[in-house]
Parts: C-alpha cells; sequence; structure tokens
C-alpha cells in the first residue's frame, strides 16, 4: 500500500522502468545484398545479447541467407528487405552464406565481449 | 478458444491416447516457395504385433508462413498385407520469426480420412523451440479426435520431445521422447542435412525408441528422408 509520496516516487520510478525495459528496442545493424555479396562482409556485435540485422537485398533475383552457425534460414526477395533476430550469443565467429550465391554471397558475424559502437 | 481449451484438457491428463505416438517431432519454421517430398517410416514392434507404417507426402509453403503438406498413408498389420491406409492434409503456420520472441512457436492441423471408411481424425495443436546454445529443445503439443462409422469418437492428447546438439549440420544427435496415455517412449535420434544446390537438399532422421513404462516388448524404429527443391 502507497502511504509517503517516498513511496508513490519508487513506485512511479519502477512502473517507468519496467515500461522503459518493455518498450526498449533490439538493436539493429544493416547489411547489404549487392551483386550477389553480402556488404560488410563482416559484422560486429556484442556478446549476450539480441540484435537484429536488417538485410537489404539489391539484387533482382532472389537469395537465402543460410547459416548453421547462427542457426537461422532466411528467404531474401528481390528488390526487399528483410531482417533476421540474432543471439544472445558467447563471443566467437559466426559464418554465414547465401545458398543461390555460395561462392560471392559470404559473410561473418563476429561477437565481441567487450563490444563497444 | 476451442483449441485451447482442449490443450489444457490434455495437459491436466483428463484425456487419452492409445494409438501409435512416434511419428516426427515437428519444427515450427516455414520458408518461403519451400517445396519437398517426404518419406517416412515406422517400424513397431511388440511382444503380440509387428506393425509396418509408410507415408509419402508432397509439400508446399503457400505463403511466407503457410506450408501445407498431402499425405498418402500405408499400413501392414499383423491381420492385413501393406496398403493404403489414410489420406492426410496438413497445415503448419509459423507465428513467430526464429529468434524474434522468447522461444519459437507455430500451430498444426491435420485431418485424416481412413481410405474406404468414414472415419476421421482432426489433430491440432502447438509446436515449440527454444534454442539453448548449441543445442535446441523442440516440443508438440496435439490434441487428437476421432470420429466415424467403425471407431469411437474420443478425443486423445499427445506428447512430443527432442533435444538436439547442433554438432555438423550432416550429423545432429538428439533424443526423443513421445507420450500419450498407454504409451511413453524415449530413446536416442538423429537428423541431418546434406546441401545439393541451392535450394535443394536432403534431410534425414532416424529414431530407436523404447516404451518404458510398461513392462512388455515395444520398440520403434522410424526414419525420415525429405527432399526440399
Amino acid at each position: 500500500m502507497v502511504r509517503t509520496n517516498k513511496d508513490r516516487f519508487f513506485l512511479v520510478s519502477l512502473l517507468m522502468l519496467i515500461s522503459a525495459s518493455l518498450s526498449a528496442k533490439t538493436k539493429e545493424y544493416y547489411l547489404t545484398l549487392q551483386n550477389h555479396v553480402f556488404v560488410p562482409s563482416e559484422i560486429v556485435i556484442p556478446a549476450n545479447t539480441k540484435v537484429k540485422l536488417v538485410i537489404v537485398n539489391k539484387d533482382d533475383t532472389m537469395e537465402e541467407f543460410d547459416s548453421f552457425d547462427l542457426n537461422r534460414e532466411k528467404v531474401l526477395f528481390p528488390g526487399k528487405k528483410g531482417h533476421i533476430f540474432i543471439g544472445p550469443l558467447p563471443a566467437g565467429r559466426y559464418e554465414y552464406f547465401g545458398e543461390y550465391f555460395p561462392n560471392t554471397a559470404r559473410g561473418t558475424i563476429v561477437v565481441e565481449a567487450n563490444h563497444v559502437d | 478458444m476451442r483449441i485451447v481449451t482442449l490443450l489444457l484438457l490434455m495437459i491436466s491428463g483428463l484425456v487419452q491416447a492409445d494409438g501409435i505416438v512416434v511419428d516426427k517431432v515437428y519444427h515450427p519454421y516455414v520458408l518461403p516457395n519451400e517445396t519437398e517430398l517426404e518419406w517416412r517410416l515406422l517400424s513397431r514392434q511388440t511382444s503380440e504385433n509387428n506393425l509396418l507404417g509408410q507415408r509419402i507426402a508432397f509439400g508446399k509453403a503457400i505463403s511466407e508462413r503457410l506450408m501445407v503438406e498431402a499425405y498418402l498413408v500405408g499400413e501392414k498389420t499383423a491381420d492385413e498385407d501393406f496398403g493404403l491406409a489414410a489420406y492426410e492434409l496438413e497445415f503448419r503456420w509459423m507465428l513467430t520469426e526464429q529468434g524474434e520472441k522468447w522461444a519459437d512457436w507455430a500451430v498444426m492441423l491435420e485431418v485424416e480420412k481412413i481410405h474406404r471408411r468414414n472415419d476421421w481424425e482432426v489433430t491440432s495443436g502447438i509446436v515449440f523451440e527454444k534454442e539453448f546454445g548449441r543445442t535446441s529443445l523442440t516440443m508438440n503439443l496435439f490434441a487428437v479426435y476421432e470420429w466415424g462409422d467403425t471407431i469411437k469418437d474420443e478425443i486423445e492428447g499427445e506428447f512430443r520431445l527432442k533435444y538436439r546438439y547442433r554438432w555438423i549440420p550432416e550429423l545432429q544427435p538428439a533424443i526423443e521422447v513421445y507420450s500419450g496415455e498407454d504409451f511413453f517412449g524415449i530413446g536416442p535420434a538423429f537428423m541431418g542435412i546434406f546441401r545439393i544446390d541451392r535450394q535443394e537438399q536432403i534431410k534425414w532422421e532416424a529414431g530407436f525408441i523404447s516404451e518404458i513404462s510398461q513392462s512388455g516388448k515395444d520398440h520403434s524404429f522410424r526414419l525420415l528422408l525429405e527432399y526440399e527443391f
């Protein structure tokens, strides 16, 4: 039961904290597929944190992002934007490739324990 | 709401299952444009009976999140030679993007008709998968409603579980658990993927499940081959 201004202050602070944590947005990282090459070829993300990888396919052909390391598969439609949720992951290097052009469409997600943007 | 009620009833143990529970643990994922041919085999040996079941299926993702599969089911029992036993239509609807929520979810609906008999079975349920590092826990919870001219109207419950270590794409060892009211089976299983070209790949699964809640012999071997293109 709220009795004093101090109690009210802590209650409001708690509610604001809960509200902020609920609305906290997953950090986004961007990747472009052009001429069947992922750019940049390496993206660094923090360890133990879920991130959203936004991928723009600028080619006029379909591609499929595939990574056994990341346990993800995603169809990338030509001229469209897609996204993949990654993590939380421990530090390490995680390879991925495009199923349609595996020789050129390749990249790495580097997960760093002491990552600073 | 009806599905939720059925699932709650099932969880509470008020419904019973007495059919063949060992089959396949479904994953919640659907990929757009995915087309597949599937073959499943189940060989079950008990003290009194041997049963051989096979099913072939054609599946196609008809939207970014909805997969439809049509099955022909064949069976050989102690009394009957191998032959067509049933037809089945299955819908799997992916509810969440992989990794988006705490776990990945899908819902399923299957409608099966027994060959040359007015007997039907409708299965609905939820499919769940959660990653823990390099391992994945997959669970299926189904409510099965049967009715028809030669079978008793009843609601059954089924639970399937797979805990898989994603070792290498071609070989991923797992433990599988299958449960109904009169069956509780557990055993080792394996799955893998061999890539051919682009979206072309072959998936395989095998499992050796032993019934452990009763003293009699009851072993099942299951095999699945899936060609995706």
